[in-house]
């Protein structure tokens, strides 16, 4: 996947560079120039109020480029990977105050300032943020990592008290016991490949094996779910509930190499509950258990632990994080006492999908504010 | 759960890898620019469709003709509280404003998302947008406190005798239509009303409209292929829309001045059986030409049927849609309605039949002396085998927002 996209941009940034170079002589529209040499330059008259700027990269590598007031490094307008010769619209609206550009190289060293430009005016509606840096997601990485270390442990202890279920043949036992061993895994929050494989095998759903349910790669938690629920025998179980046993150890010593990327936790503030949206409230994961909100509220908990993390991070940045609470709380009084969508009236389904969808609104700009960036 | 299997790497490979890869490699603006600069451009478009006035006494879109391109919602509200309904409105009336004047939006810098879909393009095109907006009866439940506010002939949708309503389909507390040139106009505005509103609204059901052009001239023509929507009260007349359209002042309570009742009805038609009908007995049900349009007992649209000069039906049959619709009798003056219907297109049903028909759409004074006369004249017409009302309800489309400080719903939560 990652490879051969690479290999198409890289030509195609050759095609590119090719083209959008200007030929001697002719003439080029004002633009502000975005490489490492001459940062900033050619900002002809700025103003207070909507407008828009034009940035262009004369430099002969990938520039990276920010709108930053210079006094405090808050961030107004960003653009990522501006490749020689090409041109960016920024649209703006910019109060009085003082603005810098700042470019950076992605080949070369620290990032260059360019002058600063004095606007006088009233406001603007162009919010400045103050980035964040890969250090300051360092300790609520290191948080999570030990948040879902311990969350581990419950879940081997609660899989093994599944398995003991299953091997007894008592499958009334197993089905009271798969329900907490699920949600101790639904807690960890592995949206998105967080766990790499082991998340499939432990948690995966029937959609995309060949024969769905049937298919010999379903396995874990979802697979159980479906023969305990479904009159399969404790004796052709053994093997799925043994394998996930297995699994949930394997993820457990393998945890520590995959230690969190500091860079995934802000995106996690959102994707753990885009997936409870996408499976959760639509009970499409469910396999006959009828626990889908449960899971939901699961989701939640593994949602309230990164925001609890990144809390330091986004309390000054991010002004909307009490309604984040806000809605966090209306989320959970919903989904408590319940566990499946099916019975659920249109209103209170409703109620349910609009508070989630709100919420997953709120969340959403932690990834994009909270994602880690160079100043220096 | 997550998904498996190759979703597991492509969601969340995908997502992380393109971000860190574009980082990197430094491609992500050259992949703009070399899309830009490979190849000439489509040939821009010659005209914009101009940016329609949003503030007025009356909302636009209830007089407007029939657009080419319409979405009808229906909403359910899940505000708590009349506080959150309050924003809600404010909300939407402030999203109302900004889409129909169109413009560039600005960028969120780092934060947040980009505040636009971008299905419009960075530049957002008002398109000639349309945004009107109803309640209906349910939002005048215990829930707001607004039971003493009830328009006085607002009701759920009845269900007549040739009904097959089918309950996901029908009423809702907010009524919301968006009416354009261009399919993406409407689809980028219910897109962005429905990411600002969330957490205060759910969309219960919606349908999306077309009209078609004139074909080759006049009117233009509904999936029954005949023209729909030729005899209608004269919009351009104010003291015929105050007699048949606006909400009546001494009925009413006073915050619904400027507003009127709007009634959807989708209707399913059963195209493949009727495309089996003769063309006589096609003509004879509704009792015009389907070429022409004109009357049976005319030859232009535009001319008036002489129901008078006929009194047995020989030539325009007294089960005719248009006679019992509107018999032209003194009596039936006051039930006439403002007709805006579009065309619905969507799909295939359990038999392998198209699934189509009309959202027939109507505006009046009074829903029970106008449609519901209309309707009930209609029951049992011969064009009810053809057609299956399934859905729609019944909504008064609110007073105008009156400048940049009004908002729409502002005289019934006051
Ligand atoms: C799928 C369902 C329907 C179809 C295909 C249909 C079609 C037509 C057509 C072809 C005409 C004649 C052209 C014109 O004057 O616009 C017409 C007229 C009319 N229809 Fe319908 N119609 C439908 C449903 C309804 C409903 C539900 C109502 C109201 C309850 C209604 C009320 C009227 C009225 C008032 C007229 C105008 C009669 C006149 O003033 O001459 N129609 N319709």
């Amino acid at each position: 996947m990652r490879t051969p996209f690479l290999v198409v941009s890289v030509a195609l940034l050759l095609a590119s560079a090719g083209d959008a170079r200007p030929t001697l002589g002719a003439p080029r529209p004002a633009a502000i120039e975005a490489s490492t040499t001459g940062c900033g330059t050619g900002w002809t008259h700025p103003h207070a109020g909507g407008q828009v700027l034009t940035l262009r990269n004369d430099g002969a590598t990938a520039a990276g480029v920010m709108l930053v007031d210079p006094s405090s490094g808050a961030v107004y307008a960003e653009v990522e990977g501006l490749g020689p010769g090409v041109t960016r619209r920024l649209h703006l609206s910019l109060g009085g105050g003082t603005y810098a550009f700042r470019c950076e190289d992605d080949r070369a060293g620290d990032p260059v300032t360019g002058p600063s430009v004095r606007i006088a005016g009233g406001r603007g509606s162009s919010v400045a943020v103050l980035p964040v840096t890969n250090n300051d997601l360092y300790a609520p990485a290191r948080a999570y990592s030990k948040y879902v270390d311990a969350g581990l442990d419950r879940l081997i202890a609660a899989t093994d008290r599944l398995r003991a279920a299953v091997d007894d043949g008592d499958l009334g036992a197993a089905r009271t016991a798969w329900t907490p061993a699920h949600v101790s895994y639904e807690r960890l929050g592995a949206a998105y490949g967080t766990f790499g494989d082991f998340d499939g095998a432990i948690n995966g759903g029937p959609a995309g094996l060949p024969k769905g349910v049937h298919d010999p790669d379903f396995t874990g938690f979802h697979r159980l779910e479906y023969g305990l629920w479904h009159g399969e025998s404790a004796a052709s179980l053994r093997k799925v509930a043994d394998r996930l046993a297995h699994d949930t150890r394997a993820l457990k010593s393998d945890f520590p190499h995959q230690r969190m990327d500091p860079a995934d936790l802000p995106l996690r503030a959102h994707e753990i509950l885009e997936n409870t949206l996408q499976f959760q409230l639509t009970g499409t994961a469910d396999q006959g258990s009828g626990t889908t909100l449960r899971t939901a509220a699961a989701n939640v908990e593994g949602t309230r632990e990164v925001l609890g993390v990144l809390r330091p991070v986004l309390r000054d940045r991010y002004p909307a994080l009490s309604q984040v609470d806000t809605w966090l709380d209306r989320l959970d009084a919903q989904l408590k006492g319940r566990s499946s969508v099916d019975g659920l009236s249109t209103a209170e389904r409703e109620r349910l999908n609009g508070t989630a969808g709100r919420l997953l609104e709120l969340l959403a700009p932690i990834a994009t504010l909270a994602e880690p960036r160079r100043v220096s | 759960m997550s998904a498996r299997g190759p979703r597991d790497d492509g969601a969340g490979g995908d997502r992380r890898s393109f971000l860190r890869g574009a980082l990197a490699a430094g491609v992500a603006g050259s992949l703009a620019g070399a899309s830009a600069s490979a190849a000439a451009a489509p040939a821009d478009r010659a005209t914009t469709p101009p940016a329609r006035p949003f503030h007025g006494v009356h909302q636009a879109g209830v007089l407007d003709r029939s657009r080419p391109r319409t979405i009808v919602v229906s909403l359910d509200v899940i505000a708590s509280g009349r506080g959150e309904l309050t924003e809600f409105f404010r909300t939407l009336t402030d999203r109302a404003r900004t889409l129909t004047a169109g413009g560039a939006p600005d960028d969120s810098g780092i934060s947040g998302p980009p505040p636009d879909s971008g299905v419009l393009g960075p530049d957002v095109p008002a398109g000639g947008l349309t945004v009107t907006v109803g309640v209906g009866a349910s939002l005048f439940d215990d829930r707001y406190g607004l039971a003493s506010r009830k328009p006085a002939g607002l009701k759920p949708m009845r269900m007549f005798p040739n009904d097959d309503l089918d309950p996901d389909w029908c009423h809702g507390d907010v009524s919301l239509q968006l009416s354009a040139e261009d399919d993406d106009t409407v689809v980028h505005a219910l897109r962005d009303i429905a990411r600002h509103t969330r957490g205060a609204a759910q969309i219960r059901w919606r349908m999306s409209g077309f009209t078609s052009p004139p074909r080759p001239s006049g009117t233009p023509r509904n999936l029954m292929g005949f023209k729909d929507g030729i005899s209608n009260p004269d919009a351009t007349s104010a003291a015929e829309m105050d007699r048949l359209v606006w909400a009546d002042r001494s009925r009413e309570p006073a915050w619904t001045a400027g507003g009127s009742y709007v009634v959807i009805r989708l209707i399913r038609m059963l195209v493949e059986f009727w495309d089996r009908v003769g063309i006589t007995e096609q003509e004879q049900m509704f009792g015009r030409d389907r070429a022409t349009g004109a009357p049976l007992d005319g030859t232009r649209e535009a001319d008036e049927p002489r129901f008078a000069e006929d009194p047995i039906g020989k030539v325009i049959p007294l089960t005719s849609h248009i006679r019992m619709a509107n018999p032209r009798t003194p009596q039936t003056a006051d039930s006439r309605i403002l007709r805006r219907s579009y065309n619905y297109d969507r799909g295939v049903d359990s038999v392998g039949d198209l699934d189509m028909g009309l959202v027939f759409t109507c505006y009046q004074q009074n829903p029970e002396r106008q449609f519901e006369a209309v309707q009930e004249r209609l029951i049992d017409e011969p064009l009810v085998d053809y057609i299956t009302p399934f859905g729609g309800g019944y909504f008064f489309a609110l007073p105008g927002a009156r400048d940049s400080k009004d908002f729409l719903g502002r005289t019934l939560l006051a």
